[in-house]
């Protein structure tokens, strides 16, 4: 019995997992339109009071109460080395998880869930240029329609080597 | 095989059962260490445990602990039938906890999920020797030998229950290929399987899991069962495992051949059952409880038997493990929920003037009532007893002692003192480390020298736990040569760690504290068990983490105290809320002294931007919040803020706020890891309004200002 009931979770996720495939989250910024595989996207909430902390990183803006949960927001723009814009009714936060770790995004506009099929990915142009602040976390580009979208890598995103200097902290702590 | 019924929740069974087993087995034996022998009950205990996970073991198929237990049940069982006078208590002691090490060891591989490939052989070895030498020293004395343990799995008897109408009866024979690996393994996986829809199962040979030899016997003759159940025929075979097999027949039996098939299968028992109850008086109420005369006697279900026993025993509160991942997520929810019923209270729709409120009072206040006892329940849902740590104590006095040759007694106060499940997580390693440290440093290492003193040949130890206004107190105190107030000033001035000061201008908790210094080892020599100069620094590290702290305590030729005073919670603390700027700030309500306001004229700046404050003539360091953290919209003059006075270890700070807020109880939660760690900060909580505030931590604070200076 157990088994069968494993095998029907199984199968729901791996479900969930096919209807989730080639989906993007997009969203503006600026005036780029950005992708996320929906896979990390958690949820989209308004945007909230931040509790600032200090003596971080600037695009760390603080932290947010979801539900009891405390999480940290980044402000994508200012993530992006990008002026950063006046937060408005239209900002939101999108909540990912990556490799549990929840993460918020500040982003300026939502835009909608997009299909993009692997094929139409195309890698980011490289102009000799690899230190290029965008390709770190922009691993792909997108045609749909007439917009360009610019796939995001969120473990890129909130940048391994800050995870992994944490990651040393805690050891070190231990 | 195993893994056909669902091996992933019997083994998390199996480790949940065999580790609480284990612990039992060992404060058994720590108890009656320093008694002369074992007695009736313990033996049986130990019997029993043994038995059960060996009989787990085998259905999982860890071939090494199978044995390993099954050689130690060997041991019990001699001591148990045959009551030899002469057994070395020490050494049994020893191999008890060398098989619960050794299987300990294994279930720690199988958490991690590798592979149990311990090697038992030396072990198993032991165990013979052992068990051939009491066996040789009553042979000696002429005493009658007890028939050996052949029937190392006990049966348990059960009535055949009565057969309803709708009950089918069936003869099954498996026959296996003659190159089938482990038949018996098979036949007991069939049974095992079968077991789910029986109401009756009787099978030959019977001693299919104990007796390897039985493997032959059902490959020579097949596997033999009779079935009483009321699943129909269909459904019985789609249970039984068939790979292998070479033939299943299959036949149904009315119920009168059943009777017949039954008194067959049965003859053999009735002997049995005899032998049985001279063997095992303990199943003798067992059987009692259903006298039902003229049934047969069949046994059935002897995977289920050792969990029953062991859940038979008196005393035992009736308890479900629940995961601490669900027990935090209730109390999340709960500080949620409470958290939302100060919002709906206070909304500030109610506030319009001239509404009619009594009915919404009365059932707002009983609605504060339960939130506020839900949260006292799920607070003590979280306290756990001191007792396992400490039992983990008395294993390491006794280990230490033994290897080091000193005599020593453990004594153990206030075992039940409950705390926070946390908190037993991080005091576990700190705890061991100063409980070894009293055997190794502390208690002489020659007896002569204590005697000399005038102190008892024989060492002490005392465990305490108290819980005393908030606080855990829980000490180590040895009655040894105590700290040497000279030596440890020439070996921190020796090694560097302290400033050129001379030792009149330090006080004795001072010198003492010197031996919480990083790369302080006061043995000459490193030994096995303490000395590597890394214990006691990182003993105080992790005590400070939880918010504790160490005392120390010690006369020389006395004896040294030892006090780790630990929140009772680490989960709610009492705090003040602050306001700096916009941000508001939690801090601990015990750490502070006093709210001032002071003048201008109090502050002395320094050259260097430093800042103090003089205070009814002493003088303290002054850290202006807003400054240190960047805070914009603060109120930067001392006349118009607040300064409160900050104590921790001794040590004293200022800092300026802005106002302050409210007294309440926070729940203290962590700052998430992605955000790198902050110096002054140990967590975040949430505040009534849902607002995040951040955690003061002084100890960082003054670290932080040490370092700027």
């Amino acid at each position: 019995m157990a088994e069968e009931v494993k095998n029907e979770e199984m199968e729901e996720l791996l479900e969930e997992e096919d209807s989730q495939k080639g989906k993007f989250m997009t969203f503006q910024t600026g005036k780029e339109f950005f992708g996320i595989s929906i896979s990390y996207v958690n949820e989209i909430i308004a945007m909230q009071p931040i509790a600032a902390i200090p003596e971080v990183d600037d695009y760390i803006k603080g932290l947010i109460n979801l539900r009891g949960k405390i999480i940290p927001v980044i402000d994508v723009r200012v993530r992006f080395k990008m002026e950063p814009s006046e937060y408005t009714d239209r900002t939101c936060i999108i909540v990912i998880d990556v490799n549990s770790t929840m993460i918020g995004l500040i982003v300026e506009k939502i835009a909608e869930v997009d299909t993009i099929a692997d094929d139409s990915i195309v890698p980011p142009p490289s102009l000799g240029r690899k230190e290029h602040e965008h390709n770190k976390y922009v691993y792909g580009l997108a045609r749909t329609g007439d917009a360009v979208k610019l796939l995001l890598d969120p473990e890129k995103l909130i940048r391994q080597d800050e995870i992994e200097a944490v990651m040393e902290d805690i050891r070190k702590e231990d | 095989m195993a893994e056909e019924f669902n091996t992933e929740s019997m083994l998390d069974m199996f480790l949940y059962e065999s580790g609480q087993l284990l612990e039992k087995l060992e404060g058994i034996i720590l108890e009656k260490q320093d008694a002369d022998c074992f007695d009736d009950s313990d033996i049986n205990e130990i019997f029993r445990v043994m038995h059960t996970i060996k009989g787990s073991s085998g259905v999982l198929m860890y071939e090494n602990i199978t044995k390993v237990t099954h050689k130690l049940e060997d041991v019990f069982y001699y001591l148990r039938e045959s009551h030899p006078d002469d057994v070395p208590h020490m050494e049994l002691v020893e191999k008890v906890l060398a098989v619960s090490d050794f299987v300990t060891g294994e279930l720690d591989k199988l958490k991690n999920g590798d592979t149990p490939d311990g090697d038992e052989h030396q072990l198993v070895q032991d165990l013979d020797e052992f068990l051939g030498r009491l066996k040789g020293e009553i042979k000696k004395q002429g005493i009658q030998m007890p028939q050996a343990n052949k029937h190392e799995e006990p049966k348990q008897f059960y009535i055949t229950p009565v057969a309803g109408d709708d009950s089918h009866f069936y003869r099954i024979s498996i026959h296996y290929r003659s190159d089938t690996q482990m038949s018996n393994i098979r036949a007991y996986s069939a049974t095992y399987a079968l077991k789910e829809v029986a109401e009756d199962l009787l099978y030959t040979p019977d001693d299919i899991l104990s007796n390897e030899a039985s493997g032959d016997v059902i490959l020579a003759e097949g596997f033999h069962m009779l079935l009483q159940t009321k699943s129909s025929k269909e459904e019985v075979i789609a249970l039984i495992d068939s790979s292998e097999a070479e033939e299943i027949n299959f036949d149904e039996l009315t119920k009168g051949e059943y009777g017949k098939a039954l008194a067959e299968f049965g003859r053999e028992d009735a002997i049995t059952i005899d032998l049985g109850e001279e063997q095992k008086p303990e199943e003798k109420d067992k059987k009692k409880d259903k006298p039902q005369p003229g049934d047969y006697v069949v046994k059935t279900k002897e995977a289920g038997k050792g969990k029953t026993l062991a859940k038979n025993q008196p005393k035992q509160q009736s308890i479900i493990s629940v995961n601490v991942e669900k027990m935090d997520a209730l109390m999340d929810l709960i500080g949620e929920l409470v958290i939302a019923e100060a919002v709906v209270l206070q909304n500030p729709d109610l506030k319009v003037p001239g509404l009619e409120l009594s009915n919404f009072q009365k059932a707002s206040g009983q609605l504060s009532k339960i939130t506020t006892e839900l949260q006292e329940v799920i607070m003590s849902m979280r306290m756990m007893p001191l007792t396992n740590v400490f039992q983990k104590m008395k294993r390491i006095v006794f280990d230490v002692s033994r290897k080091l040759d000193k005599d020593i007694e453990l004594e153990v106060i206030g075992e039940n003192t409950e705390v926070d499940k946390n908190i037993i997580e991080h005091i576990t390693d700190p705890l061991m480390h100063l409980v070894r440290n009293s055997v190794d440093h502390g208690i002489e290492e020659n007896a002569e020298d204590r005697t000399t003193l005038g102190k008892p040949a024989k060492g002490k130890i005392t465990l305490e736990a108290k819980n005393e206004g908030g606080k855990v107190y829980i000490s180590v105190k040895d009655d040894g040569k105590g700290l040497n107030k000279e030596k440890l000033y020439q070996k921190a001035m020796d090694k560097g760690l302290i400033d050129n000061k001379l030792i009149s201008e330090f006080t004795d908790k001072e010198i003492f504290r010197f031996i919480t210094l990083p790369g302080f080892s006061t043995k000459e020599e490193v030994t096995e068990y303490s000395g590597r100069g890394v214990g006691m620094d990182v003993v105080v590290k992790n005590i400070q983490s939880i918010g504790g702290r160490l005392d120390i305590e010690s006369v020389e030729f006395e004896g040294s105290e030892m006090t780790l005073i630990i929140p009772l919670t680490l989960a709610i603390i009492n705090g003040i809320v602050v306001q700096v700027g916009n941000s508001p700030f939690v801090i601990e309500t015990a750490s502070i002294k006093e709210f001032v306001r002071v003048g201008e004229d109090s502050l002395i700046h320094e050259p260097s931007g430093e800042e103090y404050i003089v205070l009814r003539g002493e003088c303290y360091p002054f850290i202006r919040l807003n400054e240190r953290y960047d805070l914009a919209d603060s109120i930067s003059n001392v006349e118009e803020g607040i300064v409160v006075v900050l104590e921790h270890e001794g040590s004293q700070v200022c800092v300026l706020i802005d106002k302050l807020l409210q007294e309440q109880e926070i729940v203290v939660k962590p700052i998430p890891p992605y955000v790198k760690k902050v110096k002054g900060l140990s967590g975040c909580t949430q505040l009534g309004d849902g607002s995040i505030a951040l955690i003061l931590d002084i100890a960082g604070l003054l670290i932080q200002d040490g370092e700027r200076r």
